[in-house]
């Protein structure tokens, strides 16, 4: 007889047993593959949620009056356009976003309003993340809630400002805050309405770090960043800083503990039905010992079942758990579902790796002990 | 020639040792026909299954043409059985998801060619089974699937066979027709050994050893 043919002659008699086997494997899988995929969605929606916190790292022309920043938000000096590429150029200091504006207090049509331009966010090369800031194309204008209510404008109205034109693209809806009295656009829109080309007020980072151990990161940031960009100086918003840290930090923890658990409680429960499997087929076991079957070729058949079982739960595995993952997840994570929860290609080529090796590592142990014991002790026990 | 020496089965339980076979010195010649006789617990099995390669004694030598079977690696020992021994059990032992012809192929390894597959079916016709050739065991009655059992444990042509209590949960007529076989097996030149507790196949037999509590109490020539 045929290995293989014996192996699936047995499936076909314990239709049931291979079936409750597959099961177990395939919520094993679907588990673990749900579970990973929401992690990462998890971590993703973090990190977002936590981008709303804002910028945590300021870098302004150094010659600006600290005590009016720290009064008004607005810097009163500006420094060379070139610093963003400068740092973001640089190898000594990882960031995940940088932002350079211009920004500026004016009056506008009786209205005191913070006029900002935007340049386009930048990423570390080879990096696409979504930005955290409006990406405002040239000759658009985006008006905060305050000043479109005050002044009746809507959307798609072209109005003038210093006689630069623009096109309402947006009413911003209410924040409460500062941005309420902003009107943003361009980076170049704003240096040719305040005719200050090639300048910039303000670069904004977020997850700004040197890669220099120390207490102090922002001591060696100031290092760092000194001689790059002589005009700048450099502070950050401790708080919020610290607060993004620990709570993506403290998400990172809690699925570092929790994937390698049901990780482990997956192998351990695939392992429990192999070795199950293998005791209810102990006679068998001691009928092909009687006949002279070698302790390899048993144990082939045992671990022949085992990826079988693996391979096949594996892969309906893979995609019940995709497809919970898929269903449920933009329910748990609203914001960055839509585009970010997607099958992971990686986990099926994982879990069709893993499940049927589990399977067949605890398959191997009690088979290879069945084997060794005489065939007479073996049929005794049955 | 099979030749025990010294041979001591000792089984551990939880109520203490259990000595199923003391002391026993035995010598069967190539071809005989010998009956093992002796009541329920008496150590029939043990012996049988020590002769067959398949129980470690305790302590002594079990040697089958001079071949000490338990100096083996368990892989030259399961090899050595393959070609050489071939055991019927009273509970039959049938691989359950294997039809008749499968489960005599069985006993002829994991390649199968067509001279095999003739072979087993030409037994299986001569054992009166040819009509039950592609059943599982589950569909055939306590006669067919012992007359399986034999077409099994002849199929790699056995110089010995080993039958324990083959006919214990058989018919009369059913029992006589496996003695049958045996005997025919005996009558080409081969060594049966068959344990049993009832008397009906003496008459078949060369010599009879009658164990009591493990030991051989007697033995009686026919």
């Amino acid at each position: 007889m045929v290995i293989l043919g014996l192996i699936f002659k047995e499936i076909r008699h314990r239709k049931i047993n291979f079936m409750l086997g597959s099961l177990a494997v395939t919520m094993a899988v679907a588990l673990f593959i749900s579970f990973f995929t929401a992690a990462k969605a998890s971590n993703r929606e973090t990190a977002r949620l936590m981008l709303s916190m804002g910028f945590n790292l300021h870098i302004i022309s150094k010659d600006t009056d600290m005590n009016e920043f720290l009064l008004t938000g607005l810097p009163d000096q500006t420094m060379p356009e070139q610093y963003l590429q400068k740092l973001a150029h640089q190898s000594e200091i990882s960031y995940n976003h940088l932002l350079a504006t211009l920004q500026k207090k004016i009056n506008w049509r009786g209205l005191d309003v913070i006029l900002t331009g935007l340049a386009p966010e930048v990423c570390p090369p080879g990096r696409k993340k979504p930005p955290m800031s409006y990406q405002i194309e040239r000759g658009n204008l985006y008006v905060g809630y305050r000043v479109a209510k005050t002044l009746g404008l809507k959307e798609t109205e072209v109005v003038q400002v210093e006689g630069k034109t623009l096109k309402v693209a947006k009413c911003l809806s209410e924040s409460g805050g500062v941005d309420d009295i902003r009107i943003q656009c361009h980076l170049r829109d704003a240096q040719d309405i305040l005719n200050l080309p090639g300048r910039i007020s303000e670069i904004r980072a977020v997850d700004c770090l040197c890669f220099a151990p120390t207490d102090d990161p922002v001591s060696i940031l100031r290092k760092e960043i000194g001689p790059l960009l002589p005009e700048a100086q450099v502070f950050h918003t401790k708080a919020i800083a610290s607060a993004r840290a620990k709570t993506r930090q403290m998400v990172r923890n809690l699925f570092a503990v929790i994937v390698p658990f049901v990780v482990i409680a997956c192998g351990v429960w695939i392992g429990i039905l192999a070795v199950m499997n293998v005791r209810d087929r102990q006679p068998e076991i001691g009928i092909m010992r009687a006949l002279g079957y070698g302790s390899g070729r048993i144990t082939l058949l045992f671990l022949g079942k085992a990826v079988i079982i693996g391979l096949l739960g594996a892969t309906i595995g893979y995609v019940v758990g995709t497809a919970l993952a898929l269903n449920f997840g933009p329910d748990i994570f609203k914001i960055t579902a839509k585009t970010m929860i997607k099958p992971e290609s990686s986990l099926l080529a994982c879990s069709l790796v893993l499940a049927p090796l589990f399977a067949a590592l605890a398959s191997f142990v009690p088979a290879m002990i069945a084997v060794t014991y005489d065939p007479a002790v073996t049929l005794r026990e049955e | 020639m099979i030749c025990l020496e010294n041979v001591v089965k000792t089984y551990r339980t939880r109520r203490g040792d259990v000595k199923a076979l003391n002391d026993i010195n035995l010598r069967i010649e190539k071809g005989e026909f010998v009956v093992i006789r002796g009541p329920s617990g008496s150590g029939k099995t043990t012996l049988l299954m020590t002769i067959a390669a398949m129980l470690h004694p305790t302590s002594g030598i079990v040697s089958v043409e001079q071949n000490n079977l338990y100096g083996m690696s368990i892989q030259a020992r399961a090899k050595f059985r393959a070609e050489n021994i071939g055991f019927v059990f009273q509970m039959f032992h049938l691989v359950p998801y294997l039809n008749v012809v499968e489960n005599v192929l069985l006993a002829g390894g994991t390649v199968t060619n067509k001279n095999k597959n003739a072979k087993a079916l030409e037994l299986i016709e001569q054992f009166g089974l040819a009509g039950r050739s592609y059943h599982k065991p589950a569909e055939l009655s306590a006669g067919e699937k012992q007359r399986t059992a034999i077409a099994r444990a002849v199929f790699n042509r056995p110089k010995i066979i080993l039958a324990d209590e083959p006919t214990g949960n058989l018919d009369a007529d059913n029992a006589a027709s496996v003695l049958g076989y045996l005997s025919e097996f005996h009558k080409a030149g081969g060594t049966v050994i068959l344990a049993t507790h009832g008397v009906e196949a003496e008459r078949f037999a060369d010599r009879t050893i009658n164990l009591r509590n493990g030991s051989v109490a007697n033995l009686d020539k026919p």
